[in-house]
């Protein structure tokens, strides 16, 4: 027992400290748990350990699919495909209030549900969008806002790295019913986001600028975006269909993308090197991270925190709806300062052993958490699709958080629904087989 | 993009330590340009032999897992050689020029402990207990696959000692951070 | 915490009163309601009450400590005392180990666990680790793998021509597919229902127990009892962890081992028929085949891989063992 108390001490503080001291956050989760291995095994078996867990942890077909869709993500956002999609999404919502602003959000989670990338989708969509909707009058901040709030929606909607993260560090959930599961909440997610912008349009009638499209140039432009939208069918058809693991999915999304770059004209070879070298250095944060992460787990199963903490909450409460009140509270609160990822490789070996105690299922939970901390990338002061937003809207941070707050409330009344209505993520897995 | 995240105070000549890092830059890179093309190649390749050929590879897999696991620890050196790894820098901007220099110190020393006692020396233990555990498909042993971590650790290490001298150089200006649309997702 | 239940055996004198347990962790890849975690666990209690509290052992299942390869490796750093592990992995530290590997070698279970673990037979193998800090002290049974599929009854190796089947990961098992007139395709097991379902592979091949579990009967109701490979699982340790023992304690050890394969055999021939039965209800259709067709397009593996004395030596002793 003295070794849990030790553990849990050096593990706590050490990593709040390192945080708030501005260390990597790789950094902050890994030292702690080296030291706390070190701690119960000793100097060289625990150094020795730790760097075996680093290696293991990361040694996974699974992951590979992380650099191959931040890589496919990196070849859309230069090669096009954005435009084309924001063509579509501008004569299917053109017709109602505030259209620039709907197109917006729809095209987010068009390109979402093509890439797993929130920044990708926050840069490649709102680069274009934001003058358009300056020209129309547009307030710059809401702009940014719509375009912040509605990004994140693609890591719900699958493809999503965020999942594939969840997918390892929950010991192994299919990556494809999770993918299945990510469908109707990541939709929620945009509708969510519709239905703030509805509101303001209601308040703001100059914005009644309807681009009205006659049924060809709907024809046209969905022809366009027709090669960009069937890249969701090889993908994730391809996985429902067992046709190749979503690893082998996110290689073919690199080729596919690479392919209408050529095509499109928009990508040439010397390009190549550039963009391969940006998503390697991109991934290869994440996939540290994962790698010291998994120290952190090992500790965690040796000490067996987890089920510690899960007897103390059996004991104080045997109702499911209350420990999932509580961790959505918990992880919304985290999500402050931290990113998803880390939240997820930080509490999935903590929480999910507690939430199955409780009956909850781990697609089910995993969908939950990924949603709540998907408020997380916007939420500041660690809110990389909030910077870029409103870096391509030309706009202050400060000017954008205001504009959020309507749509950080209709995001939590949608994670509500989320968390306590399971049938939103298990009811598609389902109808295909594969819960 | 900031290519050249030094170029702004870069003086007339740089140093030897710098030039020495613009090399391991540029070789750094182009090994992992190269390791991510290949590995684009050889999961295509897998698909390819077992959808169209129908006689599945057997060593794509494994040899995937082991390029990306290189692929993945070299690129952390050069994320870390560009300030590119993800921290929590909010509130150390808040701090006065002096405290972000101390507070950058202690972080970067900390990184340093876990780069050598867990990357070069557990990862070299690690390697050397594993040198003699073959891999049922590769010609290569385990050992000589774990020699990613130690390696990794050695490289890490340059870089933060590189990056702890300018933080102790006269010329320091307070914490850098990479512009947004650099900024990495987490 | 529980060490005041002393004093009441009086089994061996030897550890007087325990002061503190030691407890050694076994690292286990599977759920706790499998054969082997039983097992290992009601052996934890044995040694416990035997020695008076002094030592005990703690299971963890389902891969928490890591997947099967990586426990190996933290019993060589003695980070972890016991892990069980799959025979095959053992060929990565000496090839040797192939020879229990090999298709048609045992007979049947019982043949399996007499021979496994019959000192004459494996002691000089199952030392041959010690200078990289292994030990194999225990041969458990891992079940009869037969071949699924989602077309029709296997019966003769014909039937499998054109037949795509899921293999682990080895050129042995590409090879023996390759014998028995299939493709062998290597797939993680968490794609192969998916893979089944759509029509990418045809089959795979395990143990019943495996087979209802993971709910392949859903999409490949034809087991047919090739009865090709009978892969034992070793409880593996660091030559240290048993040398620095007391002698009586070492002697306990032994003993209990011995004792938990033995029940660890009983439990999975209980477990087969419920497994059995359970498929059955979920549709699968089970078949006996032309064993002798199948021994005889495998044999030539079987030859080629006793590539030395020693272990063509094994083989012989096991084969001698047989009815
Ligand atoms: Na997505
Ligand atoms: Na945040």
């Amino acid at each position: 027992m003295n070794d849990v108390a030790l553990v849990s001490a050096v593990m706590l503080g050490g990593m709040v400290v390192l945080m708030l001291i501005g260390a990597p956050i790789s950094i902050s989760i890994g030292l702690p748990s080296a030291i706390s291995m070190i701690l119960v095994l000793g100097l060289e078996n625990g150094a020795t350990t730790s760097a075996q867990r680093m290696f293991t942890g990361v040694n996974s077909f699974a992951l590979l699919a992380i650099p191959f869709f931040v890589l496919a993500g990196g070849i859309m956002n230069n090669g096009g495909i954005a435009t084309r999609l924001i063509n579509l999404a501008k004569v299917l919502v053109g017709r109602t209030p505030a259209p620039l602003a709907q197109t917006n959000v729809l095209a987010n989670m068009l390109f979402g549900s093509v890439s797993g990338s929130a920044i990708a989708a926050a840069a490649a969509v709102g680069t274009t969008m934001a003058p358009m909707q300056a020209r129309e009058g547009y307030d710059k901040g809401f702009t940014a806002a719509t375009n912040v709030a509605s990004a994140p929606s693609g890591m719900v909607i699958p493809p999503s790295n965020l999942l594939i993260v969840y997918a390892l560090a929950s010991g192994g959930t299919s990556v494809g019913a999770l993918f299945m599961a990510g469908y109707i909440p990541g939709i929620l997610w945009g509708v969510a986001c519709m239905a703030v912008v509805w509101f303001y349009a209601r308040k703001h009638p100059e914005l009644k600028a309807p681009v009205r499209s006659s049924l060809g140039e709907l024809g046209r432009t969905f022809v366009q975006a027709l090669p960009s939208l069937t890249l969701v069918v090889v993908v994730i058809g391809g996985i429902i269909g067992g046709f190749f693991t979503a690893t082998e999915a996110s290689a073919i999304a690199v080729v596919y993308a690479l392919l209408l770059g050529f095509l499109y004209r928009a990508i040439k070879i010397k390009d190549l090197p550039h963009i391969l070298y940006n998503a390697a250095r991109t991934s290869s944060v994440v996939i540290f991270l994962i790698g010291v992460s998994s120290i952190m787990s090992f500790v965690m199963s040796f000490t067996k925190i987890p089920q510690l903490i899960a007897e103390t909450l059996l004991g104080f409460t045997d109702s499911k709806f209350v420990v999932l009140l509580i961790m959505m509270v918990v992880l919304l609160i985290i999500g402050i300062p931290l990113d998803a990822t880390p939240a997820i490789l930080i509490f999935t070996p903590i929480f999910l052993p507690i939430a199955m105690q409780y009956g909850i299922d781990p697609v089910h939970f995993g969908i939950m958490m990924t949603f709540n901390l998907c408020i997380a990338v916007i939420s500041p002061p660690s809110a990389p699709v909030l910077f870029v937003g409103a870096q391509v809207a030309g706009v202050k941070v400060e000017s954008v958080i205001g504009r959020l707050m309507p749509f950080f409330l209709a995001l939590v009344a949608v994670l509500l629904l989320v968390t306590f209505v399971p049938a939103l993520s298990l009811w598609l897995p389902g109808l295909f087989g594969l819960l | 993009m900031s290519e050249h995240p030094l170029s702004s105070e870069s003086a007339p000549r740089p140093s030897v330590l710098a030039r020495f890092k613009s090399l391991l830059d540029m070789v750094l890179r182009t090994i992992c340009v190269s390791l991510f093309a290949l590995l684009v190649v050889l999961v295509t390749w897998q698909v390819f032999t077992r959808l169209v050929l129908s006689n599945p590879s057997i060593w794509s897999e494994e040899l995937a897992r082991y390029v990306f696991i290189w692929l993945s620890l070299i690129g952390i050196s050069i994320a870390t050689g560009e300030k590119a790894d993800v921290a929590i820098d909010y509130f150390v901007q808040k701090a006065p020029l002096a405290a972000q220099r101390v507070l950058e110190i202690v972080a970067y020393l900390a990184t340093l402990t876990f780069a050598l006692v867990v990357m070069v020396w557990g990862g070299y233990l690690n390697a050397a207990q594993t040198m003699h555990q073959l891999n049922p498909v590769l010609p290569i042993s385990a050992g000589v696959l774990y020699l990613a971590v130690p390696i990794s650790g050695v490289l890490l290490t340059f870089y933060l000692i590189y990056h702890l001298i300018r933080t102790l150089s006269p010329g320091y200006t307070g914490l850098e951070h990479i512009a947004a649309e650099d900024g990495v997702e987490l | 915490s529980s060490g005041t239940d002393a004093g009441a055996s009086e089994t061996d004198g030897s550890s007087e009163e325990a002061v503190s347990t030691t407890t050694f962790k076994v690292a286990f890849n599977q759920q706790p309601n499998h054969p082997q975690y039983i097992a290992l666990d009601a052996m934890g209690d044995r040694i416990k009450e035997r020695t008076n509290g002094a030592y005990d052992l703690e299971v963890f299942p389902n891969e928490t400590l890591g997947a099967q390869k990586e426990t190996i490796e933290l019993v060589q750093s003695g980070t972890i005392e016991f892990a069980m592990v799959a025979a095959p992995l053992l060929e990565n530290y000496n090839p040797d180990f192939v020879v229990f590997n090999l298709p048609f070698t045992f007979d049947s279970q019982d043949h399996q666990r007499e021979t496994t673990n019959d000192p004459e037979i494996v002691s000089e193998l199952y030392a041959s680790l010690d200078d990289q800090n292994l030990r194999v002290l225990g041969s458990f049974h891992g079940g009869i793998r037969s071949m699924y599929n989602s077309i029709k009854p296997i019966v003769t190796p014909a039937d499998m021509e054109g037949m795509k089947i899921r293999v682990i990961e080895s050129e042995t098992n590409i090879e023996m597919m390759e014998l028995m007139g299939a493709t062998g395709t290597p797939m993680g097991m968490g794609d192969v229902y998916t893979a089944i379902q759509s029509g990418v592979i045809d089959g795979a091949e395990n143990n019943e127990l495996t087979y209802a579990n993971v709910k392949h009967t859903e999409v490949a109701p034809y087991y047919s009892y090739t009865k090709h490979l009978m892969l034992p699982d070793y409880l593996i340790s660091n030559p240290s962890v048993m040398d620095g023992l007391p002698e009586d304690v070492q002697e306990i050890f032994a003993e209990e081992i011995a004792a938990a394969v033995e029940e660890e055999g009983a439990l999975w021939k209980t477990e087969i028929e419920v497994s059995k039965e359970k498929a059955i209800a979920d549709g699968a259709k089970f078949n006996e085949v032309d064993e002798e067709a199948f021994a005889e397009a495998i044999a030539p593996l079987t030859q080629s891989k006793l590539t030395n004395d020693f272990i063509k030596d094994i083989h012989a002793k096991v084969r001698a063992a047989a009815k």
